[in-house]
Formats: C-alpha cells, structure tokens, sequence
C-alpha cells in the first residue's frame, strides 16, 4: 500500500526540485562556493565567504569582467567531505556554475577536486593545505591552489626555529592529516638544517580535543626547549587557556610556535589579555602590516568597511586573491571555457594585496607564503599582535 | 620513568578533565534518569549557557564579581529556556516511542545552533578567568591553577549536593521513585508532570552552569554542542543510567584512562572514550553502578 | 496485501525510477541516486529499528565498512564491480556478526550505546589507518563500475556513464528491496515482531531470543553494507565520514521520520530528508535553523511518520468513499 504513497510523492517532489528559470540575456558568470558555514569550522569559513563577497561586490560595480557580471553561490560545506562534494555537485548539475572556488578542510578538498575533474570545471582551492591536493598523481588540469601547503608552512617554521638555538624539541599537533603532515615537514626539516636538534617528546590530541590538560602535563615531564605545535585556530585558544595556567609556556621561556593561523588577529583578540604573549605564530593576513605592498592598505581599509570592523579578519584574503586569480584567467582566456580558463592559470602571475603571486605551471600551486612573527603587546591594540611581522617566501622550499 | 610527581600531576589533570565533563553530564543524567529522555539538545544547552555567560560578562563589565553572576544568570536562563521546551513541546511526546524524543532534541540541536550564530557569528569568544582564582598553587611540585582546583571542588560538592537532594527530600524521593516507576507514582497523587519540568528545567540550569563555567578554560564557539555531547552519554552510560555516582565515577575514570591512555598509547586519544565505553558494556551490560533495566 | 495480486507496484516503482536518466537533467539522476541508496541504508537500518525494536546508533558502521571494501577493491585491487559489490555485503555483515555477538546480549539505551562504541570504534581505525583508508582525507576517486556493454544497447547507450550507474543502482536496490520484503514478510519476519512486542514472551515460548536478534542484527549490517558500497562509487570517493556517528543518527532520523511501522517509511523518509536537506541548503545559509524547525512541525503533524500519515489519510478516504 504504501507504494502508491511512494509513486503519488514522486511528481511531487520532481516539481520541487525544479530550479529557478534561468537568467536571460547577458548571463552572469556563476562561481560554485561551497564552504563550510556551520559548525566549528565556520569560524573560518565565514570569513574567507566574506572575502570572496568583497571581491564580488567590487567587481560587479566597476562593470564584471569581459562585461559579464559575477554570480558567487555559497553553499554550506559543513566541513565534511562528503557534504563538501554533494554540493559541489548541486552547484554544477543543477545551477551550472562555471568554476569551483572554496573548500576548507584538507578532506574537502582533495574530495572536490574529483568532481572538478570529473565535471571539467576549474576549481581554485583557496585554504586547504594538504599536499595531497595537488601531488602529483592527484594533479589534473582543472584544480589550483592558493593556499600554502603543508609542506611550505612546516618548513617555513623549520627556518624560523632553527635560529632559536634550541636542542630539545616537543610536537603537539591534532592526530589528523594536516596535523601530521605539518608536523613531519617541520621534523624532517628541522633535522636537515639544524642536525644537532633532538625530537623528544610528540603529543597528539584528537581533533577538536576538550580537554589538552593530559597532553600539556605529559609534555612537559619531558623538558623540551621549545616546542612546535599546529593546534589551530580556535581549538589553539582552548590550549592556551588550559596550558597558560599550567605555567607550560614559561617552563619553555615562550620557545613556541604555531602553525595554523594561532596568531591571527581573530585569534589574539577573542583572547584578550589571556593570550600567552611572547610566543611565534603565523597568520593568512594582518590588518596592521605596516610593511606591506601600498595594495594591502587600500584592501585593509576596503575589507574593514565591508565587514564593519576596524580589525578585519585574516581569511577574506584568501578567497579574494583566488577570486583575484580566477577573474585575471578569465580575462586572459577571453571566455568562461573552463579548458580555456584553466589553462590561462597555468603560470599565471598577479598583483595581489600581499605582493605579486603565481601559480607555478608544474604544480597548479601558487607561491602563497604567509606572515610569520613572535607576539607582542602593543599599547595601540588591546590584544597581541606579532612584531616584527615577516612575509615569508615559500618560493625556495616549494619542492 | 614513575616519577612520583609526574604522576601526580597527570592524574590530577585527567581529574580536572573528569570534573569538566561531569559539570555537562550530571544534568544529562538526571533528566535521563527521570524522564527517560535522550536529550541530545543537552548540549545546545551547554553551549547557550557558555554564549550568555559572554555576553552577560560583556553587560556587567568591570563589576569584580562580574564572572560569577554571568554563571548564575546564564544558568537560570537556560533553565528558563528548558522550562519552556519541556512545556509547550517535549511535553506532548512522553506518550510516544523514545525515538520521537530523539527526532525532536536532535531537530532541537539544528534549531539553537543556528539560533546561536545569528545572535552570536561564527567567531571564537573568550571569557577571562575570575581574577580572584586567576593564579595557581604549587601543589606537591605541580602547578594547580585556582580555577582548576575550584573544578575539582565543585564537581564534588555538585555531586555531594544532588545526593542530599535526592536521599534527604522529599522532592528527592518523588525524584528516585518516578526513575524507578512513574506510573506509580501518578497513581499515589504525586504531580508527575510539574516533577518532571522540575528536573527538566534543573538539568538544564545544570548544562547552562556547565557550559558558562567551563567558558574560562575552553573558546567558545559553534560546534561545541555537538563536540561535547557524545562524550557526556557515554560518562553517563559507563556509570549506569539513573546512577548519579554512576556519572561521576564514569568522569573520572574516563579522566584517568585519558590521561594515562596517552602514556602507553600515544595516539589513543582517539579511542579512548569509546574503547572504554565497550569495554565496560561488554564487562557490565548495564553500566558500572546502573541496575538491570526493566524490560 | 490483496494489491500485490492486482497491480505490480512494485514493478511499476521500478521502472518510474528507471526513466529518470530520460528526463534530461544530470541533476534528477544525481538526486535519485542518492534517495535511492540512502533509501536502502534506512530501510536496512528498519530491519532492526521497525522489526525487531533495535535501536542501533551505529549503522553508519556497516554502511561505512561497505563503502571502503568495495572501494578499496575496485581502486586498489581492481577487482570488478561484480565482486566488490557483495563483498561489501559479506565484510560488513561479518563485522555486524562479531559485534551484533556483544550487542544482543545488551537492552535499549545500552544496546543502542554499544553499537554507538563500536561504530566509533571503526570510524577512528579508518580515520586513522592511512595506509589502507587513506585517514581523513579519505579515498577519493572510486572508479565507476565497467558498464561498457550498456552503451552497445538502443536507448540506454545514449546516456552518461552517472546514468548508467543509476540504472545499475536501481536494479540493485529494488533487488535488495525484494530480498529484505522476503525476509521481513517470511516466519523469520514474524518472530522478530514478536520479539518487538515482547522478548519476554518470546523467550518463553520457546524463541531463542539473542540468536534471531543476532541474525536481524548480521542482515541489517549486510544491507546496509551493500548500501554503503554503491554509496561509495556515487560519492566519487570513500571517507571517514561514512561512519561517524552523525551519518548514524542521520538515518535514524530518515527511519522515524517516514515511519517505522511500514516497510517503506525509512525510504520515503530518507527521500523528504534528502530533498529538503538539498532544497533547503541551496536556499539559505541558514538551513540548520529551517530544516529542525520543519522536522519538529512534522514530527508534531504527523505522529507516526509520513508513511503513518498518508496511510490513515488514505483510510479516511476510502472510508468517506464507502459511505
């Protein structure tokens, strides 16, 4: 019996599926976002959606490029790759986006990147590090990253700690695939410039852990000098918090660095006061580089009106300069063909809010460093910023 | 490698990781134990209590007692806010299977987590410790942050209070009888359903307590609903459901097998909750302080 | 069920489904897909849900364990689809023996929470195992079953490779639909309902109550497996997220939500959810808040499940009509 209710529900159903009738006229170029908007990760997500909005926005009010208009169609990731790739499909099958821009997590990603191929729809990569998105028997003409890999960030950190001075050094990282990828980088670097330095203890907490207080106490009964960690982002400010009190930073005199954006300024300033200042970071962007390209003023003070908040977040750049990117090789190809598009990237250079970047031909990777630096108190802000704040140039560890 | 301090310290650690849970899980318990309700949106409570503790610390300002009436306030709100779920919602499926209970606190969870982001954003929100318990002590060599240790005090005297409530109350007695009975109960003249949005809206002030005392040792942001919840059913199963000790025999156990888990196994963080949660089941099938379930 | 005599229903079912691919949209064929594998997974999950009165949180476990073997045959072993798919049947249903073993021996919230360690048990190994799973990142880029011959034949042969999957999907499905109807409808079926209404009696009259609840157990992890093995290949890829509890919980609300009572309530719910979950994520950011808030006016509209709705309003009708 209930069969009929199941043929009668049918019809039905295929009518609410039906989509919106398609646009007329001149057609707005239509960029697929799927990113997660919920849940831990929306954190960032948010954020690096705002980024991609801003670039759309501006560009849409000086005319669009090759006179087309910009469509962005968010859709919630939900930092899952299962999710991240029903999605992508929707966006592809059902609205017909012509590119792919988004993704967070290192799952994500690579996931997407199957669908892109697939699908043969160019898909840019702006956040996810993992090394396996663009490896070499992953690889395929149509996805591009902007992000930093693992592979540059470890190493990246590798340098900075190898002018410490220090013998004995301790890992926490989350047991997941960027906090082990990340973690081997630095150790395999670290141990090939410094071959002095010893690796004497490595913790890992699963991802997301609540409690970081039977790590941080077992650490420390081994004595490290310093110690590297890519506990990120807000999972960071729960280890901060547990580890502070603890007195784990100053049994370490502050020899700690993190990977994965601990110092961002989003960071630092949910933190307040209880940020365990003193201690290396890094960060996608900071509102307060003084140093930078003339370009990253005018987009700071851009970004701050956008998102009505004089310290603007770190991860709209991201999305931006692949925005920036995806527009440039439009332009170049003359068209939205995605073998067209796909291949104007190849190679190709721009000007970004952080400098002049490229997207290496060989490897779909573009030279995307990151700001590194110690925090510090600074009586202009009421929460740490890095001082001196340090571009680093992945360029000559990307191999 | 026994050093003795070190293992001290590691085991108080894994004590003050217990207490935390137990803060969330006792409320689960207890509305588990009574009302028979798997209430998954026990940690959209939690999370609520952590994000209005915020923002009343945001309100009170500079007031030097501005932490802990942010705590009270964000616990009897969220009460407020069971209270009324259990009244003009949850109410009306006692009648039904379990499973419609399960359908709604889960549609529930999906609910107040986006209820949150809109009043909240996405970012991560930090509340600072009281100043007062701002320091730490040295204790047998180990460094004790105060808030820490007045955790481990008050998971305790939370315990130590319910069990009074319960053994020594008249309320308390209706309380274990209905766990037991509540047909029972209806039939001696007891008021089943006001007893019932009592425990619920206490449950609730619970995770509203835990959530906003937990705010100074953890960030607060989207997804801490769902992050905790697992973890405190599954304290809560290992120590027997209805068995208040139960929970925090549970937590504390978890506690110490995190603690010294890592030790052994370095990468059983993972694991842990949920080998021990097996391993339990299998030994005892209803929990470590739990009584066979009627069928 | 007088109608089975009279009209083919099913058979009807069927071939609707099969005509999707001809309604031109790539995206009907993506969706279809999808209702049609998740429908399977719920209603493998009813067998114990529904039939025996199991409450398992950890399905995703069986699903998830499919979704890798027949994965990891087919990509890294290149083993043909004919194989890899009822291996994922065999593996999981020999994981659900092993684990339904310490299961059954378990009552409600303890059974439910054992399946639940278990599950999470399996999804860590997986998560952690990155030589074989792949960890987290999972195991992108399951290649499609060989259906080559399909493009020889009239029709058919027009259609792409996703098509033809579907296709493939389908008869498989409705296949697995017709094994599970003959189990559930079979003298094994009724002593699990009796089980349901009361283990106790059950026992008494002589029902060796575990060894059923253990076979219900084997054969809901078997389907839910084969589930999972199609899943993996129209996910274009196999992730840890397969098994993680949420995915559990998920079609357990898919289950209550059609009905738990009828055969095909956890197919039509696993379709509304899915349809709503896609129309709803398309829409508006804020789908969590607009998805719960419907789930919570159905749950209070229709007590009983949709199925459970449509019946009695089908009952209504016909009783108006008579009089």
């Amino acid at each position: 019996m209930q069969r009929r209710m199941f043929l009668i529900l049918l019809p039905l159903l295929a009518l609410a599926l039906a989509g919106p009738p398609a646009a007329l006229a001149q057609k707005p170029i239509r960029v697929g976002f799927p990113m997660p908007l919920s849940g831990p990760a929306a954190l960032y997500g948010d954020p690096a959606l705002k980024g991609a909005q801003l670039f759309v926005e501006e560009l849409n009010a000086k005319g669009g490029v090759l006179g087309r208009k910009l469509e962005l169609l968010p859709r919630d990731s939900k930092a899952n790759p299962d999710e991240a790739v029903r999605v992508s499909r929707e966006l592809i099958l059902k609205e017909n986006v012509d590119f792919l821009v988004g993704t967070l997590t290192s799952a994500e990603g690579p996931a997407v990147s199957v669908v892109a191929k697939e699908n043969k729809v160019v898909f840019i990569a702006p956040i996810p590090k993992t090394d396996q998105l663009t490896a070499k028997d992953k690889l395929h003409p149509y996805v591009f990253r902007v992000a930093a890999t693992t592979t540059m960030e470890g190493r990246s950190i590798a340098e900075i700690v190898a002018k410490w001075g220090v013998k004995r050094i301790a890992t926490i990282s989350f047991d997941y695939a960027y906090g082990q990828d990340v973690t081997r980088a630095f150790v395999e670097h670290i141990k090939k410039i410094k071959p002095g330095v010893e690796i004497v203890d490595q913790q890992w907490p699963k991802l997301g852990e609540a409690d970081y207080r039977p790590f941080i106490n077992a650490q420390m009964a081994k004595k490290p000098d310093a110690v590297f960690s890519s506990i990120w982002g807000g999972h960071f400010v729960t280890f901060a918090k547990q580890a502070k009190p603890l007195g784990y930073f100053d049994a370490i005199k502050y020899n700690f660095i993190g990977a994965g954006e601990i110092a961002a300024p989003e960071t630092t300033k949910a933190m307040g006061a209880e940020y365990p200042v003193g201690i290396w970071g890094n960060t996608y962007d900071a509102f307060y580089w003084d140093a930078a390209p003339a370009a990253h003023h005018d987009y700071t003070a851009r970004l701050a009106r956008f998102l009505k908040d004089d310290a603007p977040s770190s991860w709209s750049i991201q999305t931006y300069i692949a925005m920036q990117f995806l527009t440039a090789a439009i332009t170049k190809a003359g068209g939205t063909d995605g073998d067209k598009v796909a291949k104007a990237l190849l190679g190709l250079s721009i000007d970004t809010p952080h400098g002049k970047m490229t997207i290496r031909a060989k490897d779909h990777q573009a030279d995307r460093g990151q700001l590194y630096g110690k925090t510090v108190k600074d009586p202009k802000y009421p929460f740490a910023i890095m001082k001196p704040l340090t571009y680093v140039d992945p360029a000559k560890f990307m191999d | 490698m026994p050093d003795p301090t070190f293992l001290f310290a590691q085991s108080l650690s894994g004590l003050t990781a217990a207490m935390f849970l137990f803060l969330i899980a006792s409320g689960l318990s207890l509305i588990f134990g009574v009302l028979g309700v798997l209430n998954f949106a026990h940690g959209s409570f939690y999370m609520l209590g952590a994000y209005v503790a915020y923002q009343l610390v945001q309100v009170l300002g500079r007031d030097p007692a501005a932490f802990w009436w942010a705590a009270l306030g964000a616990a009897c709100a969220i009460a407020v806010l069971g209270g009324l779920v259990e009244r003009l919602l949850l109410r009306h499926l006692y009648a039904k299977d379990v499973l419609y209970q399960l359908l709604f606190t889960y549609a529930l969870i999906l609910v107040l987590s986006d209820a949150a982001k809109v009043v909240w954003g996405t970012g991560q929100l930090s509340i600072a410790r009281p100043p007062e318990l701002a320091g730490a002590t040295r204790v047998l060599g180990t460094l004790v942050p105060h808030y820490e240790l007045f955790v481990l005090l008050l998971g305790p005297a939370i315990a130590l209070g319910f069990w009074l409530l319960l053994h020594r109350t008249r309320a308390g007695r209706f309380v274990r009888a209905a766990a037991l009975d509540r047909e029972m109960l209806g039939a001696l003249g007891v008021n089943v359903s006001r007893l019932y949005t009592s425990v619920f809206v206490l449950g609730s002030f619970l995770a509203g307590l835990g959530g906003a005392l937990i705010a100074p040792a953890k960030a607060i942001v989207p997804g801490m609903d769902v992050e905790i919840i697992v973890e405190a059913f599954i304290v809560v199963v290992i120590g027997g459901l209805g068995s208040f000790w139960g929970t925090f025999l549970g937590a504390v156990i978890y506690g110490q097998v995190l603690s010294f888990g890592i030790l052994i196994f370095p990468r059983f963080s993972i694991f842990s909750v949920f080998a021990l949660m097996a391993v339990v089941l299998i030994l005892r099938p209803w929990g470590l302080l739990g009584r066979p379930l009627k069928t | 069920m007088s109608a089975r005599a009279r009209v083919p229903w099913g058979l009807l079912g069927v071939l609707a489904a099969l005509s999707v691919p001809f309604l031109g949209s790539r995206y009907y064929t993506f969706v279809a897909t999808d209702v049609a594998i998740l429908a399977l997974f719920a209603v493998s999950l009813n067998l114990l849900l529904g039939y025996t009165g199991l409450v398992s949180f950890g399905h995703a476990a069986y699903f998830g364990v499919g979704a890798y073997t027949t994965g990891l045959l087919m990509k890294k072993a290149g083993v043909p689809f004919v194989l890899a798919f009822p291996a994922a049947g065999v593996l999981a249903g020999l994981l659900a023996l092993v684990f339904g073993f310490f299961c059954v021996r378990l009552t409600k919230i303890y059974f439910a929470m054992l399946t639940l360690a278990f599950a999470q048990i399996v999804w860590a190994i997986c998560f952690k195992w990155n030589d074989l799973t792949g960890g987290e990142q999972g195991m992108p880029e399951i290649p499609y079953p060989d259906l080559a011959w399909l493009e020889r034949l009239p029709l058919v042969g027009e259609l792409r490779t996703s098509d033809h999957f579907y296709l493939l999907t389908v008869v498989l499905v409705a296949l697995c639909f017709w094994l599970l109807r003959r189990v559930v409808g079979s003298p094994f079926g009724r002593i699990l309902t009796t089980i349901r209404e009361n283990p106790e009696r059950a026992e008494f009259i002589g029902v060796h109550v575990r060894r059923w609840e253990l076979l219900a157990f084997v054969l809901a992890g078997a389907f839910a497996g084969l589930a999972g093995g199609l899943f993996g290949i129209f996910n274009r890829g196999v992730f840890p997220d397969f098994i993680y509890w949420t995915k559990s919980s998920e079609v357990l609300i898919m289950a209550i939500l059609g009905g738990m009572g009828y055969f095909y309530g956890p197919a039509v719910g696993a379709l509304v959810l899915l349809v709503l979950n896609q129309q709803i994520t398309s829409y508006t950011e804020y789908w969590p808040f607009v998805l719960g808030s419907i789930l919570i006016v159905l749950l209070f509209a229709f007590p009983g499940g949709l199925v459970g709705a449509l019946d009695a309003g089908r009952r209504r009708l016909l009783r108006l009509g008579r009089a």
